[in-house]
């Protein structure tokens, strides 16, 4: 059983301290995945652990090993790292630098013999890369010099492997495969597998574990699920996130939303109720946000797009059961909302008698003098099931002063007028 | 498809094959390099018939000796052959050898294809030890040797030791720091140089054809004290070979491949110098020979540092023995430095291999 235990290191460069106790401990078998902003600490904890840059304090051990009470070629037969940057001097073939990651097994002045060249060649059709063997290594894509790298690491025959953000150069068909290749490597051949990731989607669809490092300290540690928490993304990187399980895919999918700096703009304490629904309303509710507005929306049946949403971006929404109509405490909930608003805008919406009542409840606002804004980006008859009724409201709140608007971003220039 | 695994299983038959390959290359090469000095042997300003000259070489040789009639050899030619020009012509091989490979090593090192064997201020270093003991009186021996090459010797290695202390930050060598200190200690040097320039008086010439470089004055002493060395220095370099190979790939990379990186630097750098310096002690400042034979045999035959290395070390000694042989033949008697036939020559033939060849510049 192969372990890689971190205990406690602290490494800088110069005087500046980069990592600070940083403690760990993963076994063969797993893939973990390095997370963290820029200048987290992550390139630099690979760079700890690959004995290029000794900590301060603490020691990593490789199976019970101080690694650096090792010789540099003894860790290299047992650990591979692919780099961020492969700037290579001079031009080799690709074969040659892949035979280059057989140097830890090779006396001084040993050649390359059948049994590496049969390594190095396994490697390449792993990596897909055997065609291109001949190819001088700076004529190739940085696609192909990627997997021409990543290649190089696998013959070396690691247990563990170290990577850098490997699949930053990559389409997206190479990322795939690449990463399949590491994930299958990984549970046959028993490799502990450690790579850094700026794509949280990729790291959620094949890491067990990871890792959330924020300036220099590991934030979160643990399965990838319990570490890639909206709540943790949002601390660390200072972004809002969505994070949620795909319908199809059942994988953790993350979508950013805005950073959680622009949100900290001063606010215009107006307040716009948003009446929508079936997802009409999450451009309104995100740009308005965006804009500083205090959004409220309502009442929507959980369940419902534009529910999550409001939900996820924070904003207070009055609910109904899914697929209920509205009920009179809904009403008045929402009533009591629309009070606090200043201007009302009514989505690009279809209504049903289910939720009919929100139109009445912005008629009652327009009497109550509120300004009122209807996004018509499609045609009303046309989303209109309530034999006419919805149309007849409509039609009577512009023609008591409701503006009639095409599009979200007219209704935000309207929205400015107040 | 079935081509394409055919044609990945030729590469794979071809790698086998290398080793071999590698080796007939330094042969023919090797062979090369005898003839060349065999030839070279033959120019001159005294008309000596080249059947001569393979008689007086066949005479040296053991068991050939004896079958040799020298009978008609005078002791002269003998002299001229043996004392004068065998030396020099050895000496130019040695220092083409050495040249090369320090500049193998260094363009190595720094990955960089502007580096030659002065970069670390070998060169200056040397013109100050040769111009001070010029400018002190070159009479001056020291136990039986002139002092021009101790004190050229001495300092080109004073040099790379101060420039590698100014670079070295605790047990690395950043070479980035020791490109530009190497820079900054050779302009100093070279400002002491002309000082000693000005106060030369009549002995200027002398440190001006110095600082061009040339063989005129060697003897077979001088090829003998830089034998030991240029074979040991080059000896160790072809150690580090493959190591070299595994710097292209950075020296973070490296490391991760199991080598010692600041070690093998170290040594590299150590013995790089040393060569250097017992070249430039005999020859004077011999410039471009460091710097386009690594280029031109890598751009030949491969950036494999296991062959690029031997071949760099042969086409370089082959190289330096033609300059020579043309610097004393091109205005007999006149010679010319040999610096200027290796700018004349390799500069246009560099550029003519740059322009067919463009794509395997990339550094």
């Amino acid at each position: 059983m192969v372990i890689l235990t971190v205990d406690g290191i602290d490494c800088y460069y110069g005087s500046v301290k980069v990592l600070e106790n940083v403690c760990f401990s993963v076994k063969e078998r797993d893939f973990v995945g390095v997370l963290g902003p820029n200048g987290s600490g992550k390139t630099t904890l690979l760079r700890g652990i690959s004995r290029a840059l000794k900590p301060h304090r603490g020691v990593i051990l490789l199976n019970d090993v101080d690694i650096y009470a090792l010789k540099s070629v003894e860790v290299a037969k047992q650990m591979a790292v692919v780099p961020q940057d492969n700037v290579i001097a001079f031009n080799f073939t690709a074969l040659d630098i892949v035979l280059m990651g057989r140097h830890p097994h090779l006396s001084r002045f040993q050649m390359e013999s059948e049994k590496d060249i049969a390594i190095a060649k396994r490697a390449m059709e792993l990596t897909n890369t055997r065609h291109l063997a001949e190819r001088p290594i700076n004529e190739l894509s940085g696609g192909e010099r990627q997997r021409v790298i990543i290649a190089r690491a696998l013959a070396q025959e690691p247990t563990v492997l170290l990577l850098d953000e490997p699949t930053v150069h990559l389409d997206i068909n190479n990322q795939l495969e690449i990463m399949d290749l590491l994930k299958e490597l990984c549970i046959k051949k028993g490799l502990i597998v450690l790579a850094v990731f700026h794509d949280f989607d990729l790291a959620t669809r094949y890491c067990d574990s990871a890792m959330l490092l924020n300036n220099g300290r590991i934030f979160s540690i643990g399965p990838i699920e319990t570490v890639l928490t909206g709540e943790n993304i949002k601390k660390v990187f200072q972004v809002n996130m969505i994070v949620k399980r795909h319908p199809v895919t059942n994988m953790l999918y993350i979508v950013p939303l805005s950073t959680s700096r622009s949100k900290t703009k001063p606010s215009k304490d107006i307040i716009v109720h948003i009446i929508c629904g079936g997802g009409s309303g999450v451009p309104i509710m995100k740009t308005l946000l965006e804009q500083g507005y205090v959004v409220t929306t309502g009442v929507l049946n959980t369940l419902d797009t534009d529910y999550d949403a409001a939900c996820t971006l924070g904003i207070p929404v009055v609910n109904e059961a899914p697929f209920s109509p509205i009920t009179k405490e809904s009403h008045k909930a929402n009533l009591a909302m629309i009070d606090e608003a200043s201007a009302i805008i009514i989505g690009n919406v279809p209504f049903g008698y289910g939720n009919l009542k929100n139109l009445e409840a912005a008629k009652v606002a327009l009497e109550r003098g509120k300004m009122i804004i209807i996004v018509e980006e499609t045609s009303v008859h046309r989303r209109d099931f309530t034999n006419g009724r919805a149309q007849n409201l409509l039609r009577e709140l512009k023609s008591k002063g409701a503006i009639a608007v095409e599009s979200c971003r007219e209704a935000l220039s309207k929205l400015q007028a107040l | 498809m079935t081509t394409t695994v055919m044609s990945a299983n030729e590469v794979e038959t071809t790698y086998f094959r290398r080793a071999s390959r590698w080796k007939l290359i330094v042969i023919v090469l090797a062979v090369a390099l005898t003839l060349t000095i065999i030839l070279s042997l033959n120019v001159g300003f005294a008309q000596i018939p080249f059947s001569t000259v393979l008689n007086i070489i066949a005479k040296r040789m053991p068991f050939l000796g004896n079958l040799v009639d020298s009978s008609n050899v005078s002791y002269v030619e003998e002299t001229i052959i043996i004392q004068i020009r065998m030396p020099r012509i050895l000496a130019g091989a040695l220092v083409g050898a050495a040249l090369a490979a320090a500049g193998v090593v260094y363009q190595g090192i720094f990955k960089n294809p502007m580096a030659d064997p002065y970069v670390l201020g070998v060169s200056s270093g040397a013109a100050v030890g040769a111009s001070l003991a010029i400018v002190l009186g070159i009479g001056f021996t020291l136990l039986g040797v002139s002092t021009v090459p101790i004190l050229a010797f001495a300092g080109s290695l004073i040099a790379v030791f101060v420039v590698y202390n100014i670079s070295r930050i605790g047990s690395r060598v950043p070479v980035t720091t020791l490109l530009l200190s190497g820079i900054a200690v050779s302009i100093f040097l070279s400002a002491i140089v002309a000082v000693l320039q000005v106060i030369a008086g009549e002995r200027l010439h002398i440190i001006v054809f110095w600082l061009m470089g040339g063989f005129s004055y060697v003897e077979w002493k001088d090829v003998l004290a830089i034998l030991p060395l240029i074979c040991l220095g080059t000896m160790v370099i072809y150690f580090y070979a493959r190591d070299l190979n595994i710097l292209a790939l950075g020296e973070e990379t490296a490391q991760h491949l199991g080598v010692d990186v600041e070690k093998v630097k170290k040594l590299l750098l150590i013995f790089g110098s040393l060569v250097t310096a017992a070249a430039v002690s005999v020859s004077g400042l011999i410039g471009f020979v460091g710097l386009i034979i690594p280029h031109m045999t890598r751009i030949v035959i491969g950036p494999d540092h296991r062959i690029l290395l031997p071949t760099s070390i042969i086409v370089g000694a082959t190289f330096l023995v033609i300059c020579d042989a043309v610097a004393r033949m091109i205005v007999s008697p006149v010679e010319l430095p040999v610096g200027v036939i290796t700018a004349l020559s390799g500069g246009p033939f560099l550029i003519y291999l740059l322009r067919k060849k463009k794509e395997s510049y990339a550094i």
